[in-house]
């Protein structure tokens, strides 16, 4: 491994990642490359601290020993990842943890001594990398602040340990710098330009009748649209609200009658011995084809609509929270038993946030089903909305507004869902961490 | 002897409770549906929907109508079109989009993009796009498989324990044996339940096509259950637009449970549970 | 065969020998029968033990033998098809009066995998018994709840959730939520089960120093030897399904013990003791569970 590429990795890894170039091929001269078989042992608790690691590649074991207060002792650490950091802590000079080569690894290591005497030099530069290295201990060793507060500082003020934005902003640039923003941007490049070419440059059979890229852009955004929808209309939001109302409603009463039932379906075995079947019974036949029959019953235009959107999310929701409670550990249930617990407070406190999981899941299907049955609803029987726009526009020929509508739906569902999505890690805060520890 | 009688009495329990539940549901239906004659006034909602006596009687008739039969043909042979096209046309595209990254990276967000919009607002595009009113719905039927299976294919695949590759290739798998005996097996279960759920997706997508398309006023268009029911609400007949749900039921019914066996026959080792 | 079964005569013992000590556990006669599709399985056969206050006793078999069955009884999870059960000589069940005993704070179950609820922070779960009984204020359970674990060195993870923190913390946390209420039977269920032994053994130590300090009647299921003699007072040795103690053994290392109890001469003896009786039961139940698989 030379220089730049030692370098590269300083540069990838999060202590050094916003040292200027120059600085880090000094540090860079710092490193020693060592390679590893796997299963060997890097370095055992209790043994004296010299050197902090960056693994280049491979996986290395990290488990911290019992008493640091770690919340989540074990860690894989791969390329990038950077341990050994107790050889730059000013009052611990002993390993802390034990670390073992899962797999063939190589890495460079870096004497600590020899890298505060560096930043004694340049303290500004120091007291930021030392920063970092304070943040990761907190946020990827799960150790306390006050030991991430040992690193070393320069200049006269505190280190402290980084908030949640640089930590964001560290991501971010992490993100920038894998291939995935730039592949997605050329996946949508070529799909717009597929689109471009076909209709507008190639004129080819059959996408000549389409409406093309340039039309439908300059329809959406023209002040004076052709065809008389564009965002600046007000009629363009007044489908969106009438759309939105609906499914604002739908959603609503799906959700406050589909989950007590579904709740009550998982609890109860001889109430869903009694409800289920007909429900079953009821459940293969589409959504749309209740169309005519939701027209016959609710007359009007605007309540069939409604109902039939209600129903597709109603049985999403009421299925999967039945599911999310059939789910359900029993030693669960039995644990609250055993603590005291009555049986309605086995209900409050089990049994619902048990299914919660599940139930946000239905609640995802739920909110996209109702879309889809919207347009169905609106496109067949309904006054104004989204749907209605898309079909009206087609037997009145007006083709971009169309695909005006297609673009609008497909926005609106889409943030609709992010906000079911929101709503649910909020309250599912211990899913949440949960996760994002099991994903490390 | 006794637990005997205990567990045979415990399983009809549960079906008598489906049987009594079910024919309560009746009941209701049809004293609701009648209430204008018996008690001279309709109830909400159910008061305007025909009752399930008159229901069997119009179903007895359309026994011997040939045309209701074809409206069956049509509807299913559109699902078959839609669905087979988007299982031989997902599935690749799902598996390539698990195995190579640069892929995956250029085409996963454009897809994740086009997914939200509902397959039927893709109905007027597709009639101006497709020459004949048959590919325009079997387009859309195409399009309403197509999302769920991709989506359940590519999960199915990246969530394969990586440890299964390593004891593959510590074997000796080529790269073509891995794809072949690790990933395609085990992303079966996967395809199987995206097909199941695809399925229901398309009979829910070809009855609002043929609704839309056909009973839109355009003559000609190939008939079709969900162009039944339309017909029979435009001709006044009731009904038969419960006896063409019923029938849309059991047809999406007994498609997804053949789906299912031949699932369950594909994944033997999922059986036993 | 015949000295096996003169040991399973336990003089019946009041339970109250310690005085101030509760949670004696009586086992008369009982009898467990399953039923799953009409085919009558024996889970527990003519069982008899008498667990003094104040005793860690550990019952060993082998997987799926039916102990987890009997201590499904004594915590009132399933009925009992016979026999009595008493806690402290007041009768917990008995057919056919009362079948089935009412699950209760007095005597907490520790489970297999585990049952802190993923949704509460540490600290919540350790408060739930109370909350539940309301007995006390809420201020008052959360300052009993921190000191607690603050005691079982558990500072610092008040807030994190259980799935957060490593799982042998977990187990320190769920043994603390039960002594939280104060219970007069601790029932484990193989707690340690899927742990790797490094953290077993540490657990173990711990476990310990939570019992000198409470002094409760440990209820002990395990399948692991070594952890039974390092732990128990006796052992109790079950035969595969149907399950009934086939012997019982004093483990008379004095208390309290450490983990250099691991290498000294008795725990060899009662290792050597032991094994083949509790390897003969295994082979036993393997070749039993081959014929049903």
């Amino acid at each position: 491994m030379n220089q730049n590429q030692t370098a590269d990795l300083l540069k990838r890894s999060m202590p050094f990642q916003t040292v200027p170039g120059e600085m880090l091929e000094a540090i860079a001269k710092l490193a020693r490359y060592e390679s590893y078989a796997r299963g060997d042992v890097i370095y055992h608790q209790g043994d004296f601290a010299d050197d902090v690691f960056i693994v280049s590649s491979g996986a290395v074991q990290h488990t911290l020993g019992i008493g640091f207060q770690a919340t989540h002792p074990e860690k894989i650490v791969r390329s990038g990842g950077v341990f050994g950091w107790a050889a730059v802590l000013d009052n611990q000079r002993t390993r802390m943890a034990k670390t073992v080569c899962m797999e063939r690894t190589e890495l460079i290591r870096i004497n600590g001594e020899e890298l505060i005497n560096f930043f004694k030099a340049t303290p500004e530069t120091g007291d930021i990398v030392m920063s970092r290295f304070a943040t990761m201990i907190n946020k990827e060793y799960t150790m306390p602040e006050e030991v991430a507060g040992h690193v070393p500082h320069f200049t006269q003020v505190p280190v402290t340990v980084a908030t949640g934005l640089s930590l964001t902003m560290f991501r971010l640039s992490q993100w920038l710098k894998s291939p995935k923003p730039y592949l997605m941007m050329t996946g949508f490049g070529i799909l717009l330009a597929t689109w471009y070419l076909a209709v507008e440059v190639w004129k080819l059979p059959r996408f000549a009748d389409m409406p093309g890229l340039t039309t439908v852009m300059k329809e959406w955004f023209s002040k004076d649209p052709v065809y008389g929808l564009s965002i600046w209309t007000p009629e363009y939001y007044q489908h969106i609200w009438v759309s939105v109302r609906r499914i604002l409603i739908a959603f609503f009463l799906a959700t406050v009658l589909g989950v007590p039932l579904g709740l009550f379906l998982g609890w109860s075995k001889t109430f869903r011995e009694y409800v289920f079947p007909v429900f079953e019974t009821l459940r293969p036949i589409p959504i749309l084809a209740w169309v005519p029959l939701a027209i016959i019953m609710f007359q009007g235009s605007e309540t069939p609509v409604i109902f039939l959107t209600f129903l597709a999310s109603f049985y999403a929701t009421a299925l999967n929270t039945m599911l999310g409670v059939e789910t359900i550990d029993e030693s669960y249930s039995r644990a609250a038993a055993c603590l005291g617990a009555s049986k309605w407070q086995v209900f409050r406190e089990v049994i619902v946030p048990g299914a919660m999981p599940f139930m946000f899941t239905g609640l995802q299907i739920s909110i996209g089903v109702a879309w889809f049955s919207l347009v169905a609803g609106e496109m067949v029987a309904g006054e104004y909305g989204l749907g209605y726009v898309i079909n009206t526009s087609y037997t009145m020929v007006r083709y971009p507004t169309i695909v005006i509508g297609m673009i609008t739906l497909g926005i609106v569902g889409y943030v609709s869902s992010a906000l079911v999505r929101m709503a649910g890690d909020y309250m599912m805060q211990w899913r949440v961490r949960e996760l994002a520890l099991g994903g490390r | 002897m006794i637990s005997k009688r205990l567990t045979k009495s415990l399983f009809s329990r549960s079906n008598l409770r489906a049987v009594i539940a079910i024919f309560v549901f009746l009941v209701l239906w049809e004293v609701g549906s009648r209430s204008k004659d018996w008690f001279g006034f309709p109830m909400p909602w159910v008061g305007h929907v025909p009752p399930p006596t008159a229901v069997l009687v119009a179903w007895y008739g359309l026994l011997g109508d040939p045309g209701y039969w074809q409206s069956w043909y049509m509807s299913t042979l559109r699902v078959l079109a839609g669905f087979l096209a988007a299982m031989v046309i997902g599935i690749p595209l799902g598996l390539f989009m698990a195995v190579n990254k640069t892929f995956h990276g250029i085409v996963f967000p454009s897809f994740e993009v086009l997914r939200p919009i509902p397959p039927l607002a893709w109905v007027p595009a597709s009639i101006i796009f497709w020459p004949t009113q048959e590919l325009s719905i079997a387009f859309v039927t195409f399009l309403g498989a197509f999302f769920t299976i991709v989506i359940n294919v590519l999960g199915g695949a990246k969530s394969i324990d990586p440890r299964f590759f390593q004891s593959a290739q510590s074997m000796g798998s080529s790269q073509w044996d891995v794809f072949r005996r690790v990933v395609l097996p085990a992303t079966l279960p996967s395809i199987v339940v995206g097909s199941a759920v695809g399925m229901g997706i398309t009979w829910e997508v070809v009855v609002a096509a043929e609704m839309i398309s056909g009973g839109g006023g355009t003559t000609g268009s190939g008939g079709g259950l969900g162009f039944f029911i339309w017909n029979s609400y435009v001709g006044g007949s009731y009904e038969q637009i419960v006896v063409g749900m019923i029938s849309i039921g059991i047809a999406g019914f007994v498609c997804s449970e053949l789906l299912r066996k031949l699932g369950g026959y594909l994944t033997p080792w999922l059986r036993k549970r | 065969m015949s000295a096996v079964m003169q040991d399973l005569k336990v003089p019946p013992q009041a339970g109250k020998a310690g005085g101030a000590l509760k949670g004696a556990i009586r086992i008369e006669d009982v009898v467990k029968i399953y039923d799953p599709e009409g085919a009558a399985v024996m889970a527990v056969d003519h069982c008899s033990l008498d667990i003094p206050a104040g005793e860690i006793c550990m019952i060993v078999g082998p997987s799926g033998c039916g102990k987890t069955t009997l201590l499904n009884a004594i915590a009132g999870f399933h009925s009992i098809t016979s026999g009595k059960i008493y806690l402290d000589n007041e009768l917990l069940c008995g057919p056919p009066e009362k079948p089935m005993a009412q699950p209760g704070a007095d005597r907490i179950v520790v489970f297999q995998n585990g049952a802190l609820f993923p949704w509460k922070s540490n600290i919540d779960n350790v408060a739930f018994g109370p909350m539940m009984q309301g007995k006390l204020s809420k201020k008052e359970i959360y300052e009993k709840a921190r000191s607690i674990m603050a005691d079982a060195g558990l500072s610092g993870t008040e807030h994190n959730f259980p799935g957060e923190v490593s799982s042998g913390l977990r187990r320190r946390v769920e043994i603390v939520r039960a002594l939280m209420n104060e219970p007069k039977v601790l029932l484990f269920d193989e707690p340690y089960r899927a742990l790797d032994s490094l953290t077993k053994s540490v657990m173990h130590e711990a476990l310990l120093e939570i019992y000198y300090k409470n002094k409760v009647t440990i209820f002990f299921i395990t399948h692991d030897l070594e952890e039974a003699i390092f732990l128990g007072h006796r052992l109790v040795i079950m035969t595969s399904r149907p399950c009934k103690p086939k012997k019982i053994i004093d483990v008379d290392i004095p208390h309290p013990r450490d983990y250099s109890v691991l290498t000294s001469t008795r725990y060899r003896q009662l290792m050597d003791e032991t094994v083949e009786l509790v390897h003969e039961e295994a082979k036993k139940a393997f070749s039993a569970g081959e014929k049903e698989g």
